[in-house]
């Protein structure tokens, strides 16, 4: 069986700059991978270009065997990768609910929404308080579980989450890891990117970690919690 | 709850509180029938108040087209007025008798929207991939650009003079006699009732059309793209398309709304009839009234364009005949000052009401304060 998420070699960048140098990982069905790294390694731009808002200037991505690589996003969110994007980017204007359909856009399935859309209740009550109210009203926390249960209306087989502890409380962070485990449970795959490196590590079951476009380490994540580079770099330790 | 309401929420619940569309509905039908108020109007102004409510439809039409696009979408258009002079030169060469197509009313209506549209689809198409500000300068050098074609292709569209006379429409056989009882004359120069419920008739159309497209998946598209597009784009909406959508649909209802007005002046007037300041008052007019929001693009265009065509105008008048302003003083003729109320009356609503008269929900829950959007917790 193939990877579910196969990049090999992967360039992209921003007109003249190359931010990514080609790298090359890869996700199996039911993983949480961790993808660590300073600011400016590169770790937005891979997600990016995995959902199709970057294009890569060469390299490959596959998902399940398929190429994807050269599809827009909204080919690409169909095949079941969905991007929380960084900065949580909820509707400000929208209610919750509002929030959490347009998550379900790419789908026409009634029940299969509504059933999603009271799973996300489920694990986020609070968004449940909070359906009439405008998105951009909502709390940091809020708008981050929002985010998290929006990208999740999508059905996808392989999540990709941005920095959800993005200037959250360490609390709150918990609570959305703990989220985010549930749903590796019930069966998504999910590649998190985070600068919160001790936490996402202790959750996933591989990590990355990158350093200005390569991906220079590699492995198990409990070894790369052992590992005495990592934790000098990233783990104050 | 505190006492004392923020200033802008009660002016909301007030406007609220006003009568709902069937009032207003039943006033515009009813009104060039009763016959008595028009004359009444035009015994105080001397102005054709009917006729020119027949004007305000017509650009109401072009303001919603544009509110499609920067309301809904977020694009700033800055050259509707170049899609409203497409339609209406469209409606001159397909029906002049100094061209050979004379197709007539309904057939030009239908080709100067779609000609609109496509003029939109072609430009929209390679510009809209820009971000912000560059669609706003790109649409604005398109708007001069077309003016000055218009202007300098002498050849097809008569210059300064443009294209004239566009004959009026065919009023099919089986309405002439029911209106004839309701007293309107087969006549479109004499009466001007037979335009007027045209351009009613079209703008409920065109009203209807967007009321079912603003809660349909194009018209949550629209809006998710305003909100955030790379969001948007993460949800799986195609943005480049969708954004062309709403631009085309925009231009094609000003190319609508071009060529009722070209038929209505009876000729295309000339290339400055759509110059800048036509587009920047439609703008005006939407932003007024609450971007994204039918209700409020409608009021502004009734408040803008009817203090424009209507209110100073008939204050001349007064002026005149009270013999405040005998002599046609410059400095005691209102029409003068109109600009600058214009521009006080922005300049107040951007300080104490930025989201418009009559905003849609969403635009207000973003333009006030999460504190005071929070204490009002559920009712947004």
């Amino acid at each position: 069986m193939p990877p579910l998420l196969e990049i090999s070699d992967l360039r992209a960048g921003y007109g003249q700059i190359e931010v990514l140098k080609g790298i090359s990982l890869e996700v199996q069905p039911g993983e949480i991978v961790a993808l660590i790294g300073a600011n400016g390694a590169g770790k937005t731009s891979t997600l990016m270009s995995i959902s199709g808002c970057l294009r890569p200037r060469s390299g490959s991505i596959r998902l399940a065997g398929q190429e994807i690589h050269a599809r827009a996003p909204h080919e690409i969110v169909r095949l079941g990768i969905c991007h929380s994007p960084e900065g949580r980017k909820i509707f400000p204007r929208l209610t919750v609910l509002e929030n959490l359909q347009m998550g379900a856009f790419a789908r026409s399935d009634k029940a299969g929404i509504q059933q999603d859309l009271d799973h996300a209740f489920e694990m986020f009550p609070i968004l449940k308080q909070r359906t009439t109210q405008a998105g951009g009203t909502l709390s940091g926390g809020e708008q981050q579980m929002l985010a998290v249960a929006r990208a999740m209306m999508g059905r996808p087989k392989l999540l990709l989450l941005d920095e959800p502890s993005l200037g959250l409380a360490p609390l709150i962070v918990l609570k959305i890891f703990e989220v985010v485990k549930k749903l590796n449970d019930e069966g998504i795959s999910i590649l998190l990117v985070e600068q919160a490196a001790r936490m996402a590590l202790k959750l996933a079951h591989r990590g990355y970690v990158m350093e200005t476009g390569e991906i220079t380490m590699h492995g198990p994540a409990a070894n790369l919690l052992a590992d005495a580079r990592v934790q000098a770099a990233y783990l104050g330790g | 709850m505190n006492k004392r309401q923020p200033a802008p929420r009660s002016l909301t619940a007030q406007l609220d509180r006003l009568p709902q569309w069937p009032l207003y509905l039943g006033i515009l039908l009813l009104y060039p029938l009763l016959v008595y108020p028009e004359k009444v109007l035009f015994q105080w102004t001397e102005i054709s108040v009917g006729m020119q409510l027949t004007y305000i439809f017509i650009y109401a039409i072009l303001a919603l087209g544009l509110n499609v696009v920067v309301g809904y979408t977020g694009i700033l258009h800055l050259g509707i007025a170049a899609f409203f002079g497409i339609g209406a030169y469209i409606t001159g060469i397909l029906t002049v008798p100094a061209y050979p197509f004379g197709i007539g009313f309904v057939g030009s209506l239908i080709c100067a929207s779609l000609g609109a549209a496509l003029a939109g689809l072609l430009l929209g198409a390679p510009t809209l991939r820009l971000r912000g500000d560059y669609v706003a300068i790109v649409t604005l050098g398109f708007g001069e650009v077309t003016r000055f074609s218009l202007r300098n292709l002498e050849e097809i569209t008569a210059g300064m003079r443009g294209l004239n006379p566009i004959p009026p429409p065919t009023l099919p056989a089986f309405l002439a006699t029911p209106l004839s009882w309701l007293g309107i004359q087969n006549d479109w120069a004499l009466d001007y009732r037979l335009f007027y419920y045209l351009a009613l008739g079209l703008l409920l159309v065109v009203i209807l059309l967007l009321r079912n497209l603003e809660r349909s998946r194009l018209g949550r598209a629209w809006v998710a793209i305003r909100e955030d597009e790379l969001a948007a784009t993460c949800m799986g909406i195609n943005a480049a398309r969708v954004k062309l959508s709403a631009f085309a649909l925009g231009c094609g209802l000003a190319g609508m709304a071009g060529c009722l007005y070209a038929t209505a002046l009876t000729s295309t007037a000339g290339p400055d009839a759509f110059d800048f300041s036509r587009s920047v008052i439609m703008l005006c007019c939407v932003i007024l009234g609450g971007l994204g929001s039918l209700r409020g693009t409608l009021l502004g265009v009734l408040l803008l364009i009817g203090f424009d065509n209507v209110a100073a105008p008939a204050l001349d008048g007064f002026l005149q005949r009270a013999n405040i302003n005998p002599d046609d003083n410059p400095w005691l003729t209102f029409s003068n000052w109109k600009l600058m109320c214009f521009g006080l009356a922005l300049i107040l609503m951007m300080r104490f009401r930025p989201e418009g008269l009559l905003p849609s929900r969403q635009v207000e829950a973003e333009l006030h304060s999460e504190a005071q959007l929070h204490r009002e917790g559920a009712s947004i």
